[in-house]
């Protein structure tokens, strides 16, 4: 599902965030992805949907080469995936709705489709009764599930999520990291979490690698 | 309100540009009425040894001529006979040379005279050519010059435009820019994610065409309120409305389509995350 060789990541040619990167995950795997504040894990997240572009290397996301991939490339591979960030990345004109149908319209679907399917996603996120609402309306935590409903509306094979609980409550944290325990568990979606924190009793088989000093290890 | 006063930002400068647009339109067009009235009166006298062959004469400084008349010596002798004698006016008959009176489709402009007075200079039999440059209209000239310097005021306003324009245009892009990084964030092309920038931007180019198309159908139907009697004989318009309309509708939507593409073209893609 996304498959890194000898990949090296940096925002300037002096100093690599990522060395010789190299690693696989598999398709329905709920990944972690671990270190310490700065250690280039957010980076390494980054350059799965083309927002950061390797300097050297071979990175294959979802049987697509980006390591310098064209526009074309670029928007199909972030067509195909969901992404969830830590401060949400809602668009605020919009009501959570139409935020959720964002990928469905972007991928084709019809107007009416894709509001169906975001009131069965709100149902799903339990959000039901904010219907209508704007995200201003809306406590983190249940903007937070608007995300992740944006990012299972058009039945990605991978999300990838960057600190979904880092702006969270603990109640609300766990709302999130069962719905992504769910898409795993009954959808087959291939998750990679970044986290400084991998939650504990987390109750599904999942790996972690973690980055230190730029290297790319398996945490066992 | 906010986004009334945005659009408002971009419609009043393609006005001004859409206004220049319809005065040099409008001048076209009364230049175009104007020359063809006064060539009917004007004429070029060419006075030649032998007859003129005149179907070598079809076009002068690309102008067609339209007929070639020529003057009966009988009637210029009728004119300055007098107390001639018999003897006197047949000896005046054979000397005479030939008169001929040339008539052009179009009005020509001054450095046109040039040309047709060298042209006809070629032609051998030819020995005297009066243009009556000094007599060349006035008006026309006068139109002309007002002519050029509306195209001038046009380009002028042109180039502004597309300025203030494009500046708009990227303030938009500005305002939209984190809603138009998460549409690409999720894979929508540029045209998609600046969807709404674009309909900003044709939506104003519509409302700037509406304007002015309804100042010139005022125009167009109140000529007489707007122009004092003594320009009756000058301002006459026989443009269909409808083809000015054209003109306006396609130059407002092409500056618009092509300052956005301008715009996008610098914007491109953005890797952001």
């Amino acid at each position: 599902m996304i498959k890194a060789k000898e990949i090296y990541l940096a925002y300037d040619e002096n100093r690599f965030i990522i060395k010789k990167g190299n690693f696989q995950i598999k398709p329905c795997e709920f990944v972690f992805i671990g270190g310490a504040s700065g250690s280039g894990k957010s980076t390494l997240l980054r350059s799965f949907y083309g927002a950061i572009l390797l300097k050297h290397g071979q990175l294959i996301v979802d049987g697509q080469d980006i390591s310098s991939p064209s526009n074309r490339t670029l928007r199909s591979v972030r067509k195909n995936i969901g992404v969830i960030f830590q401060d949400y990345k809602l668009v605020k004109e919009w009501t959570i709705e139409e935020n959720i149908m964002l990928p469905l319209k972007i991928n084709g679907y019809s107007n009416d489709i894709s509001r169906q399917q975001a009131i069965k996603l709100l149902s799903h996120v339990k959000l039901s009764h904010r219907e209508g609402f704007y995200p201003s309306q809306l406590s983190g935590g249940e903007q937070q599930r608007v995300a992740v409903a944006r990012a299972l509306a058009h039945n990605p094979k991978i999300i990838i999520a960057d600190e979904p609980t880092g702006n969270l409550d603990d109640s609300s944290a766990d709302l999130v990291w069962n719905l992504l325990k769910n898409a795993n568990e009954q959808l087959g979606i291939t998750i990679v979490v970044v986290t400084h924190r991998v939650p504990k009793n987390f109750g599904i088989a999942f790996r972690q690698l973690s980055i230190e000093d730029g290297i790319i290890y398996e945490v066992c | 309100m906010k986004s009334v006063k945005n659009i408002f930002s971009f419609v009043i400068p393609l006005c001004v540009m859409l206004i220049t647009f319809s005065m040099y339109i409008f001048t076209q067009e009364i230049i175009a009425n104007y020359k063809t009235k006064i060539s009917d009166d004007y004429s070029i006298v060419l006075i030649t040894n032998t007859p003129l062959i005149k179907d070598d004469i079809k076009s002068l400084a690309g102008i067609d001529v339209k007929k070639i008349v020529t003057l009966e010596k009988d009637e210029i002798i009728q004119k300055v006979k007098g107390s001639l004698s018999e003897n006197s006016v047949s000896l005046l008959k054979q000397r005479l040379p030939f008169f001929y009176t040339l008539h052009l489709e179009t009005f020509p402009t001054s450095s046109q005279l040039d040309v047709i007075k060298e042209e006809l200079s070629k032609i051998s039999n030819i020995h005297k050519i009066e243009i009556f440059s000094k007599d060349h209209n006035k008006i026309f000239s006068l139109l002309v010059l007002n002519q050029n310097i509306i195209v001038v005021f046009f380009a002028i306003s042109l180039l502004f435009s597309i300025i203030l324009f494009s500046k708009q245009i990227q303030i938009w892009f500005y305002e939209h820019e984190e809603k138009i990084a998460i549409m690409q964030l999720h894979g929508a092309s540029i045209l998609y994610s600046a969807s709404m920038v674009i309909s900003h931007a044709l939506i104003g180019a519509f409302i700037a065409f509406l304007i002015v198309s309804s100042l010139l159908y005022f125009i167009f139907n109140n000529l007489a309120l707007i122009f004092p009697p003594e320009l009756n004989s000058v301002i006459q318009l026989d443009a269909s409305l409808n083809v000015e309309f054209a003109y306006l509708f396609i130059l407002s939507m092409a500056i618009s389509i092509t300052t956005i593409i301008g715009v996008l073209f610098k914007y491109k893609i953005r890797k952001y995350g």
